[in-house]
């Protein structure tokens, strides 16, 4: 009875091992097959408040106005995916995290121009939603 | 608990990597086109002094064979596309082949994935079939999974043993259509001046812009030729904004500058007035206006 009840356990144990593994593979399978995710809904009470400042852009000051425009309308920007690659949830949620944090927008011409065509569409009175077809036609 | 502990364990921490010598090392290739991605995976026998291979006891004439060893060789694909024009719905397959000692060879793609290379499997209707063509090659030692041509829209996949060299062409769905009806292009059609600007907004080089419909496709071409991208596509991105395609010396399209390059075109009272060509960053790279 005992080899039985090690038997028993053992199955379970590779069984859940196999189970949890492939459900690991199939996971990273399914992340992988998107290659465009949807485009993340604004996180309701979004603010710019972590939006790089004109003193931590000293050394890209062409930029500064960019940050500028993109710190006046979080709520549009937090409802943008960002089309670059580099970004990873949960530290990247929308395009807005590529003006926060790092700032990685600094350097990335695709965050950049996500960005600038976003701000130019909402001046001319698009919507979030006409905004998001704009970026996927030309970024996605 | 301790199971408990012990599962985390097996699964969080990498699995210590295993050597092992194969007659038939095992293979990959994976390429992508267009957004569309496929997959070989196959051992990789050698031919060891075995010439000729086909019609002999290591592969015989009308065998279904699959183009590997040990476990059957597998295709992947990640969206629908067509294999020498038979559809192929995206998934993976197993890959079999019915050897000819003359003509065509039969290419069989059995949904059933896990096979072994002896289990030959019989003739389903879940199975896609198509014949291929089989070029005689210079002799190849290693089995070898290729896609030695591409193009935007597909390409060859190809499979070479000893002297036999079976080709497959690959054609996958477009994300963009390249063409635009002549109705369509027409309010677009003409001749623009076209600006550039530098990044302060400065205007620079003066030149002329002609967009024409040819073959059935939107153009666009400075005067004097832009050494690049000469005559050009414009390929409909969205309503008014087009993004340029470049094209071969064959006249086939082999680059679409999306996002590099996007032309907008601007309407007065509905009418075609001109255009700004944007660059990655959305800034500008010039503005035109119709003469």
């Amino acid at each position: 009875m005992p080899d039985m009840h090690i038997d028993l356990t053992r199955r379970r144990f590779v069984g859940a091992c196999s189970a949890a593994l492939a459900a690991l593979l199939v996971f990273r399978r399914d992340a992988l097959a998107l290659s465009i995710p949807p485009h993340p809904t604004p996180r309701p009470g979004i603010t710019a408040a972590r939006v790089l400042t004109k003193q931590q852009l000293a050394a890209t000051p062409k930029l500064i106005p960019l940050f500028d425009s993109v710190r006046a309308i979080p709520q549009i920007i937090d409802g943008i995916r960002c089309n670059c690659g580099c970004t990873d949830p949960p530290l990247f949620y929308s395009l807005l995290s590529c003006y926060e944090g790092n700032g990685m927008a600094r350097d990335c011409f695709i965050c950049q121009g996500q960005a600038r065509l976003a701000v130019r569409l909402h001046k001319e009175g698009k919507s979030l939603a006409q905004i998001r077809a704009a970026i996927d036609a030309k970024f996605g | 608990m301790m199971f408990r502990l012990a599962l985390l364990a097996s699964v969080a921490l990498p699995l210590p990597l295993v050597a092992q010598i194969r007659a038939s090392e095992i293979g990959t290739i994976s390429q992508t086109i267009d957004g569309t991605t496929l997959t070989v995976e196959y051992s990789r026998p050698r031919a060891r002094g075995r010439d000729p291979l086909f019609g002999t006891k290591a592969v015989q004439w009308n065998e279904v064979w699959t183009p590997g060893a040990n476990w059957a060789t597998t295709l992947d694909v990640s969206r629908n596309l067509k294999l020498n024009g038979r559809p192929v719905a995206k998934g993976k397959y197993s890959v079999w082949m019915v050897v000819k000692q003359k003509g065509d060879w039969t290419v069989v793609l059995d949904p059933k994935v896990r096979q072994f290379h002896m289990e030959h499997p019989d003739s389903t209707v879940t199975q896609i079939r198509f014949p291929a063509k089989v070029d005689a090659v210079p002799f190849t030692e290693v089995l070898t999974w290729s896609m030695p041509d591409l193009r935007i829209g597909g390409g060859k996949l190809v499979m070479q043993w000893e002297r036999a060299r079976v080709v497959m062409d690959v054609e996958v769905e477009p994300s963009l259509v390249t063409t635009l009806p002549a109705g369509d292009a027409k309010p677009y059609l003409g001749q623009y001046t076209f600006t550039e600007q530098d990044s302060t907004g400065k205007p620079g080089k003066v030149s002329a812009f002609t967009v024409t419909h040819e073959d059935g496709t939107l153009k666009g071409r400075w005067t004097p030729d832009d050494p690049y991208m000469k005559k050009f596509a414009l390929v409909r991105i969205a309503p008014d904004w087009f993004a340029p395609g470049v094209y071969d010396e064959k006249g086939q399209i082999y680059e679409v500058l999306k996002p590099d390059v996007v032309v907008e075109f601007t309407r007065t009272n509905g009418r075609v007035a001109g255009f700004v060509m944007r660059l990655q960053d959305d800034n500008l790279w010039g503005t035109a206006t119709r003469k």
